[in-house]
């Protein structure tokens, strides 16, 4: 305020200064990341199943596990395609596992997917593996 | 006049911030990390750090709603700090009878703490039908002794000359303080502004007495509250007094010059 330029027009010297910019930029950053949240909120939890060798499994029952207060309780479940893909469509949370199982074929562990906001869309990077189907 | 080295003071100075900063980071690498603050040896470096524990925080208790209140109660306190210090320091000013004895009433009612007036100020708020309202959270902080004296001190180093000659002019008191004096007090007004946010913004004991529905609490009993029920989570517990800390920390980064010089005011006259 004392380092004030006053040879510099008004409209410049009520705006352009800190008091000013930086609650207009974390404006910016917070619509701008809303934007964000509100185009990929759509609940799409995508992976893909494979057994011990590698190979797609198809009609694996895969659960989606919702985080509810204090323990993780299944939300909702599906069943894997031919290509051993899955997808599930209508998760609310931000703080989820997916877990897949087959008889014959064995079960996966529990992968823990942590969201940057509920509902938001991802896609599984590694495939859940069945193991120990014997 | 003999020119002594300045580097002792500043090693002084840099132990003095490490030991005051270090608290804050550590609260800000654990609420990156989740480590447990009983772990040894602690890490230095947060190990894996992720956003998570701000995302648990933001949707385990209703956040957005309790940050929006806290800025409503802080914002009008602010403003009625501004305002109504402004006019009791412009007041103590000038010359009246009976000034020593109001000066000195001021003072020691400063040194009444807030905790014994708490129960008038319930019922007062409580007549005036108040309670569970966002003026009522921010009544009892419209005021502050502190700060009426912050900007007293303020107005005291302006010449007298010139109120005068804004009374020549014409101008009414209420005039010569917003034309004349509020100009020349930007720190002193910093310093309002700072003070009275971050006590409004800490408030915990006024707002747990003066809400009752949970939609009117604020971010403190929202920290209070979260703690009753995430007690197991280090890393959500750290965020969340992050995401309270950050605001006040903020608009302190912001105006800490002007809230320096308006602290200092006054403070080396005769």
């Amino acid at each position: 305020m004392n380092n004030e330029d006053f040879s510099a027009p008004k409209w410049k010297r009520l705006l352009l200064n800190r008091f000013v910019l930086v609650p207009a930029v974390l404006i910016l950053l917070t619509v701008g990341w809303n934007l964000w949240v509100v185009t990929h909120d759509h609940g799409i939890v995508e992976g893909q199943v494979l057994d011990a060798t590698g190979a797609p499994v198809e009609g694996a029952e895969v659960k989606l596990w919702v985080f509810n207060f204090t323990t993780f309780v299944v939300k909702a479940t599906t069943t894997s395609r031919p290509d051993g893909s899955f997808e599930f469509a209508n998760n609310p949370s931000h703080n989820i596992q997916v877990s897949a199982e087959k008889p014959g074929k064995g079960r996966s562990a529990r992968v823990a997917i942590r969201l940057y906001f509920a509902s938001e869309d991802f896609v599984l990077k590694d495939p859940l593996r069945l193991t120990d189907g014997t | 006049m003999k020119k002594y080295p300045r580097w002792p003071i500043h090693l002084a100075l840099l132990a003095a911030s490490f030991v005051m900063l270090v608290p804050f980071y550590w609260v800000l690498k654990t609420s990156v990390s989740g480590e447990n603050i009983f772990s040894y040896p602690p890490n230095i470096i947060p190990r894996d750090p992720n956003p998570f524990y701000y995302v648990d925080v933001w949707y385990a208790i209703p956040f957005a709603r309790f940050f929006l209140n806290s800025v409503i109660v802080s914002v009008m306190t602010i403003a009625a700090n501004v305002v109504l210090n402004a006019m009791a320091g412009y007041s103590l000013t000038q010359s009246f009878r009976g000034k020593s004895v109001v000066l000195m009433l001021l003072l020691s009612c400063m040194m009444i703490p807030f905790q014994t007036t708490i129960i008038p100020a319930y019922l007062i708020t409580g007549k005036l039908g108040l309670l569970d309202s966002y003026l009522g959270l921010a009544l009892p902080l419209f005021s502050t002794i502190i700060c009426i004296f912050v900007f007293k001190a303020s107005f005291d180093a302006v010449p007298r000359s010139l109120i005068d000659a804004a009374k020549i002019d014409g101008l009414s008191e209420w005039k010569i303080i917003w034309k004349v004096m509020m100009p020349l007090a930007t720190s002193a007004m910093a310093t309002n502004v700072i003070l009275s946010f971050i006590w409004s913004w800490n408030n915990f004991m006024w707002p747990l007495i003066a809400t009752r529905s949970a939609d009117m609490q604020t971010l403190p009993l929202g920290l209070a509250r979260f703690m009753s029920y995430q007690e197991d989570s280090t890393g959500a517990l750290y965020a969340f007094c992050i995401m309270v800390l950050a605001p006040g920390i903020l608009l302190f980064l912001l105006a800490q010059r002007e809230f320096v010089q308006g602290l200092t005011s006054g403070a080396a006259k005769g």
